[in-house]
């Protein structure tokens, strides 16, 4: 079986600059990437081209071997899920209600739910722990309860890979580990693969499988984590002097500041 | 984690959205009923009987199914319509405090329809085409405004149809001053919403867009649902959010142009009834909206009552008393409510 996610030579700009120039990549089943770089680096905008929200000017994006501007928006969504940095509601649904928007992509116009949309979610929310939540209302949930709330629901897509943007940018520290916890475990357990732009470094370095470094919109360097987080390539991209030497316990690379 | 019982129940079941229908439709029933009792003359259950079943000619039979019943379904079908267009608006522009007569989008209407009469036009067509003209320009006005922003401000939205409003406003008010004396007191009475030139004829026309713009709409309820969380996580999960937007925009506009057209300006409506039902009933348009609709109806059918009953033999415009009522509705919605909307 072919990668899940292949992005072949993608180039995009807003304007006149290029945000991504030349990005090759791949994700195989099951794999948990992370993409590391500066603020305006193109993070979040390769995760926008691999959504189809912003075209790219040059290359392709497949997904399971379909070039993704021939697939319709529902097709996209059954194989790409997002999970957002921030999500405002306006209204406030319960939690079952929106983990349930996760089923859009299979329901005609004028269908209700039926019991086997109703047990994806169950299964989703099995998965993340929001169970015990699934009567409350979204607005009234803390920052990692709904975070994980919103990651029920792109699982309840059945995607094949699921991107996130900064999961886990407004979360405190043990609320971080759990999400990285569920993401790796949920990828083991179901064989989904994740996108993971993040800042939290040491905790890319122990959960994923591989990392990208992202610099102006190109790939700086890319592979496991212990060969692409280096003093070298930190000092590179983010132009901070760190030291990187091995956590005695978990035995990934650790980053510290100098 | 505590492991509550597997058993998710669905959160919404047909059967319910069917069965507070079924409810609201005889309170709408009921409400047609007392309206067409109540008046400056005051009709009996028994006449009533009389001239509905057994056709019965005479006085009570001219008030009931010549004056009052036109009105009743005219003043229904506005209802419906305006209540419906601000549940749409809202969900569109994720704010709760969105509804056409704030936005500027019925005054925009009238500005079309007025341009019409100005014009020479007629009721039939050129009226309601330029109303609709009116209503779909604004709402144009109000989405470039709102663009590229993450939902729309309470005070933009405020602000948007403030300004949108004393624009058009200050328009229908030059072509009132150039117009003829005899036609200034209908052109008033009509812009504050009047019903009382209601015809059968009227209602024959809106009724068909009405009913097929709602279930028009209503095939997209589940899509609005999710665009109230934001448009872009809408499209990740396979909404198409352009097309969706720009059919509810044409439809919306289609039915104020025509309840605008015939009613003239009537407002609050599609804040307080859909602000209710949220309230009542929670966020999911499958049921938000027939009970949005059915609920304008009843509430403009029951407004309009106390308009032509509260001072008779002399009516009010029944777009007073919807303003009477849900002016200080906004006040309280907009300081005491503040940012938090749905089930309190």
């Amino acid at each position: 079986m072919g990668p899940i996610l292949k992005i072949e030579k993608v180039a995009f700009r807003y304007v006149s600059e290029w945000v991504l120039d030349g990005i090759d990549l791949e994700v195989n089943r099951g794999e948990v990437v992370g993409i590391l770089g500066p603020n305006g680096s193109g993070k979040s905008t390769l995760l926008r081209v691999i959504e189809g929200l912003c075209e790219p000017e040059r290359g392709n994006v497949f997904v399971k071997g379909t070039d993704i501007s021939k697939l319709s928006r529902v097709s996209l969504s059954r194989e790409v899920a997002m999970v957002q940095q921030e999500n405002h509601f306006s209204f406030s649904f319960s939690v079952l209600e929106v983990v349930l928007m996760g089923r859009f992509p299979y329901l005609g116009n004028f269908q209700f739910e039926g019991e086997e949309d109703i047990e994806v979610a169950r299964k989703a929310m099995t998965a993340t722990s929001t169970l015990s939540l699934s009567g409350r209302l979204i607005n009234e949930l803390s920052g990692g309860e709904k975070q994980r709330v919103l990651l029920a629901r792109a699982l309840t897509q059945e995607p094949s890979i699921i991107l996130l943007d900064e999961p886990t940018a407004f979360l405190d520290l043990s609320y971080k580990k759990e999400i990285f916890d569920l993401i790796s475990s949920l990828s083991r357990q179901t064989g989904v693969s994740a996108l993971i732009v993040t800042h939290d470094i040491d905790l890319a370095a122990r959960y994923c499988n591989r990392l990208l470094m992202l610099r102006d919109g190109r790939l700086h360097a890319s592979g496991l984590p212990v060969e692409v987080l280096n003093a070298a390539n930190i000092e590179a991209i983010f132009g901070c002097k760190v030291i990187v030497d091995i956590n005695p316990v978990s035995g990934s690379p650790r980053v510290s500041l100098i | 984690m505590n492991v509550p019982s597997n058993k998710l129940k669905r959160p919404l079941e047909p059967k319910k959205v069917i069965g507070i229908t079924v409810v609201l439709l005889a309170a709408l029933v009921a409400t047609i009923i007392l309206s067409l009792l109540l008046g400056t003359v005051n009709i009996t259950f028994r006449e009533l009987r009389q001239v509905l079943f057994e056709s019965r000619e005479g006085s009570a039979s001219l008030i009931v199914l010549k004056i009052r019943l036109p009105r009743i379904m005219l003043a229904g079908l506005s209802g419906f319509s305006l209540s419906l267009g601000g549940l749409i608006f809202q969900a569109i522009l994720r704010n709760p405090l969105a509804d056409p007569f704030i936005l500027g989008v019925s005054s925009g209407a009238a500005f079309g329809a007025v341009l019409a009469i100005m014009c020479g036009l007629g009721f039939a067509l050129g009226v309601p085409l330029f109303s609709f003209a009116g209503a779909l320009l604004t709402i144009g006005i109000v989405w470039a405004m709102g663009r590229g922003r993450v939902g729309m401000e309470s005070s933009t939205i405020i602000l948007a149809g403030v300004i949108i409003n004393a624009f058009f406003t200050s328009v229908i008010m030059f072509f009132i001053a150039i117009s003829s004396d005899d036609r200034l007191h209908t052109m008033l009475f009509w812009l504050y919403g009047d019903l009382s030139q209601s015809r059968y004829g009227q209602s024959a026309m809106i009724a068909p867009f009405v009913i097929i713009g709602f279930v028009a709409l209503y095939g997209f309820s589940r899509h609005l649902n999710i665009m109230t969380s934001g448009h872009e996580a809408a499209l990740q999960m396979g909404v198409d959010v352009k097309r969706v937007k720009g059919v509810c925009f044409i439809i919306v506009s289609l039915l104020m142009g025509l309840v605008v057209s015939l009613s003239g300006l009537i407002g609050f409506v599609g804040l307080i009834v859909p602000h209710l039902a949220r309230m009542a009933l929670g966020t999911d348009h499958r049921l938000l909206m027939p009970v949005s609709a059915l609920g304008g109806a009843i509430f403009l059918i029951a407004a309009d009552t106390v308009a032509r009953t509260i001072m008779a033999p002399s009516e009010l415009p029944v777009g007073v008393v919807t303003a009477f009522l849900g002016a200080p509705f906004f006040i309280y919605l907009l300081k005491v409510r503040g940012s938090r909307w749905g089930r309190s």
